[in-house]
């Protein structure tokens, strides 16, 4: 028991430094996607933020959006937020273990969610080892690092939603070029028709006085 | 998909491998663990979209089951141009590293090889850094000869820089969107007077020859 006491105390240490992040990814979810991430210690900050980057949506201008639930390793919800196009979050881990992230897709058109999670932890007393000092400065260092994260954290959340209204631009200015072209050429092939109508109303094969 | 036995079954984890993952993990630079569970069939993919001239660091760990089996699996990662940049086939674990030639979506995608464990699923590790994360700030330290205190602060600033550099970036991105929604919004007035210009004019072509027809057939 003591053996495995003194193992915790070292990985205490080793992971003092260790705060988990995660890249601002991507998955593509048809209907249900889960992402899994370790929470360390009880009482962690998980945060994150996911933004619903590539979707299609033709007539409506607002975006239907997806199901985001968080469950504990106890099998509890510990989060959930309902039909969102994109939301931030944040909550403290009841308990170490792994949680898991889920996003639902309730509509048949496979959306892209990019999302980001960050578990941070500032060391404690209760991480240490009886014989182990507290060092006020690591302490500091954590704060600052977790102050930092959340900038990087709301910056990832800002690139997702600048590429979700690049997306949105990009589609404008096809649908304008494309529509009007349309437009133009629909116009003119229909007063063509309408013309040849007339003209075939007027035809020899067809006796004008019947007109 | 997924239901509670996804999460009993990957708490489960023998505690010895776990301890040996964490210490593994502890001793690299700060990055990302997310866990994927693969089906078995079938393809999960994660991307990202990246910069030019960016680092990519990224490891990949399989599970083992609760019965000591470790289920292989493959990897494929695609630049946005279609280049292939790592494939491996019937692994457990693995990593790659590349720098970012071109700007845009870098496609990892993995897919399960054990067919025979029928309905097994296989949980993933994927440790993926990009950028700062991906520093290797074991070699800063030692050719600075700079430890503890000193090296977190220096990560810190690093980590400073990263937010400054990426700023700039959403700043320059912005930049190009706002030209986009420019040259949109002067194409909608362009394209709308031409519309009505090509109506009256169509509409003036018709009358026109509609005339000329009705007086060569001597009607008018």
């Amino acid at each position: 028991m003591k053996r495995w006491g003194k193992m915790w105390a070292l990985m205490g240490l080793l992971l003092l430094n260790w705060v988990s992040n995660v890249s601002s990814l991507s998955v593509t979810v048809n209907d249900v996607e889960c992402v899994y991430e370790y929470v360390l210690f009880e009482g962690d900050t998980v945060s994150g933020n996911f933004v619903v980057v590539d979707h299609d949506i033709f007539w409506s201008s607002d975006h239907p959006g997806i199901d985001f639930t968080v469950t504990s390793p106890g099998g509890n919800t510990v989060h959930n937020l309902r039909g969102t196009s994109g939301d931030k979050f944040e909550f403290k881990a009841p308990q170490s273990g792994m949680y898991k992230f889920c996003f639902h897709n309730p509509y048949s058109t496979p959306e892209t969610v990019s999302f980001y999670i960050h578990v941070g932890h500032i060391p404690t007393e209760n991480n240490l080892a009886k014989d182990e000092h507290l060092d006020p400065i690591n302490v500091k260092i954590a704060e600052l690092r977790e102050a930092l994260e959340t900038v990087t954290a709301e910056q990832k959340y800002l690139k997702a939603r600048d590429a979700r209204h690049r997306h949105t631009n990009e589609s404008t200015r096809k649908r304008v070029i494309g529509y009007t072209v349309g437009e133009y050429i629909v116009l003119a092939l229909v007063s063509a028709l309408q013309v040849l109508y007339i003209r075939s109303l007027f035809s020899k094969s067809v006796a004008y006085n019947r007109v | 998909m997924a239901g509670n036995a996804d999460v009993r079954r990957t708490v489960m984890f023998p505690s010895f491998l776990f301890v040996t993952l964490l210490v593994a993990l502890s001793n690299a630079p700060v990055g990302d663990a997310i866990w994927l569970n693969l089906p078995s069939t079938g393809t999960k993919c994660v991307s990202e979209e990246i910069q030019n001239n960016v680092v990519v660091l990224a490891d990949y760990v399989v599970v083992p089951e609760d019965h000591g089996h470790i289920p292989a699996i493959s990897v494929k990662v695609t630049s946005p141009y279609g280049n292939n940049l790592h494939h491996m086939e019937n692994v457990t674990h693995g990593q790659f590293a590349f720098t970012t030639q071109e700007a845009g979506n870098y496609l990892a995608c993995f897919w399960s090889e054990s067919h025979t464990q029928g309905g097994g699923e296989a949980s993933v590790n994927i440790d993926w850094k990009t950028g700062i994360a991906a520093k290797d700030w074991e070699s800063v330290a030692r050719k600075e000869k700079i430890e503890g205190v000193e090296l977190e602060l220096r990560k810190l600033e690093g980590a400073v820089e990263a937010i400054h550099e990426n700023l700039l970036y959403l700043k320059s991105r912005e930049a190009e969107m706002r030209t986009v929604s420019e040259t949109t919004n002067g194409r909608v007035a362009w394209f709308s007077m031409m519309s009505l210009g090509i109506c009256i004019a169509v509409s003036g072509l018709q009358v026109w020859y509609l005339k000329r027809f009705f007086q060569k057939k001597k009607l008018i």
